[in-house]
């Protein structure tokens, strides 16, 4: 027999849902207990969340890994050849050199823009049950970061500093659904907005119905008034499809993002914009074709040896 | 007893959701990935009495609610978790056919995460946030459930013994 439960069960549940749709309404209200106490547990969890990364990285990057099988066949055949030791040591090793390659590619990207920025490791990769595509990293308001700040790493644009806490930030990603930013395509200046798919794709609706976009077309950040959320030239993406929209209001495309937000370690926190618009300076370059080399055989026909005619032999009857 | 249950169950809980946080957390895994602590949490509210699993579920969705990267206002997971923690308890503890039934237990929780996720993110479009693409969000819903009948039986009897250790009602053979 099932059991329905009493008034005192019903209840009680009322009383909860009720003090759930309070919070709710408390917390869409901006009342600052409420924002207080998300505040206070990322304070109480930011040391942890470091220090797990740490631990954990490693590991972390070996299932990340395991989760782009098909890219990483080779490697992994590669890595099947050597003993378990010199495996863990090859692991920590690339991750380490990973870390390094990043921060030398964000501070060249950086560098060319004209950007101060402050150099941050990645420390959570978000959760699932959040519906948010976000990192947290490991600098926050110690380091002088304030919301709205431009998060890149080598490859172009990451993201913007959502929330700052005392020693850790969340980075909202540019993947995020809700991310949406200003952009113009690199060349013809043609500005646009970019929204967030949740994918590594992204759309890109232009404001002027009649100019047009091609693929290929590399989109560099607008950038905002005074540096905040977005400096400008950061390298966004390149256009990847166009559908044919005849009819509609406004030109879209369909854009990959430069950077691959699943393999991000280092990342770089823009705290200062560039004193003269880096304009078309960060256009990544295009990927040079490898020469094929020619191959030219030079055949010498082998001289035909002479066959002399066969003798013949008649016999006189 | 009251006050020694509740504090047992808070400890198991911080470390389930500690456990999320360092480890699960910390890998990008595929298909959405999955939650350590949801799956703990419904499989708990599972083995309760419907009064104990709804307040089970509220106090895990406010563990939810104030974690660093939660998108949603504060109450959210706990009235979502809060009904779903009542509704498990109270379809699962009456029925005697599913009580023993470890295989119908997991296929309860996985199905709960799923219902909890679809109800979040509901209950996000209602508020008029973005919610993302439509594919996206049934990819991880479904990853979410299938992970879940994957892990849920290595929860379900870690869980179990706890529950027992703590309340003594049930027994999860």
């Amino acid at each position: 027999m099932r059991y329905g439960g009493d008034n005192r069960s019903r209840l009680l549940l009322v009383t909860l849902i009720v003090t759930s749709l309070f919070l709710i309404t408390l917390d869409l209200r901006g009342v600052s207990l409420v924002t207080g106490l998300r505040h206070g547990t990322q304070i109480v969890l930011g040391p942890i969340q470091r220090a797990a990364s740490s631990a954990f990285n490693p590991v972390g990057n070996f299932f990340s890994e395991i989760a782009h099988i098909g890219r990483t066949r080779a490697e992994l055949k590669n890595l099947e050849a050597q003993n378990s030791q010199l495996r863990s040591t090859l692991i920590d090793r690339k991750n380490v050199e990973s870390q390094i390659k990043q921060l030398k590619s964000v501070l060249n990207l950086a560098g060319t823009g004209g950007y101060k920025i402050v150099s941050a490791k990645v420390i959570s990769q978000g959760t699932s049950v959040s519906f948010t595509q976000s990192i947290t990293i490991d600098i926050g308001a110690n380091a002088h970061l304030t919301r709205d700040m431009t998060v890149l790493c080598g490859d172009g644009l990451v993201g913007v500093v959502k929330e700052v806490y005392p020693s850790t930030a969340l980075v909202m990603l540019e993947t995020d659904p809700s991310f949406h930013i200003g952009v113009r395509i690199a060349g013809s200046q043609e500005i646009g907005i970019l929204s967030g798919q949740g994918t590594d794709r992204a759309i890109l609706q232009l404001l002027d119905s009649q100019t047009t976009v091609k693929v290929g077309d590399v989109l560099l950040a607008l950038g905002s008034e005074g540096g905040k959320p977005f400096v400008p030239g950061v390298p966004v993406g390149t256009v990847t499809s166009v559908p044919n929209s005849a009819g509609s209001v406004s030109q879209i495309a369909e854009v990959q993002y430069f950077t691959d937000l699943h393999t991000l370690g280092i990342v770089a926190v823009v705290v200062s914009p560039p004193i003269t618009d880096p304009r078309d300076a960060l256009v990544p370059p295009k990927p040079v074709p490898t020469p094929v080399p020619t191959v030219t055989i030079y055949v010498t026909p082998t001289p035909v040896p002479f066959l002399a005619p066969t003798p013949t032999f008649t016999t006189k009857k | 007893m009251y006050t020694r249950r509740g504090f047992y169950s808070t400890a198991i809980f911080v470390i389930v959701y500690l456990a999320q946080l360092m480890i699960i957390d910390q890998v990008h895994w595929p298909l959405g990935g999955f939650s350590v602590f949801l799956i703990f949490t419904l499989s708990w509210c599972a083995l309760s009495t419907p009064e104990v699993g709804a307040i089970v579920g509220f106090f895990a969705g406010l563990f939810l609610d104030l974690a660093p990267s939660a998108n949603g206002p504060v109450g959210q997971w706990a009235l979502i978790l809060a009904a779903i923690g009542f509704g498990l308890a109270f379809l699962r503890y009456g029925d005697d056919s599913l009580r023993n039934s470890p295989l119908s237990l997991v296929v309860f929780v996985a199905s709960a995460v799923v219902v909890a996720l679809t109800l979040y993110i509901l209950f996000n479009a209602l508020l008029g946030n973005e919610v993302g693409k439509l594919s996206q969000l049934l990819r991880t819903v479904i990853g979410n459930g299938l992970w879940t009948l994957a892990i849920a039986p290595f929860i379900l009897p870690i869980a179990s013994r706890l529950h027992r250790a703590i309340f003594e009602i049930h027994e999860f053979k």
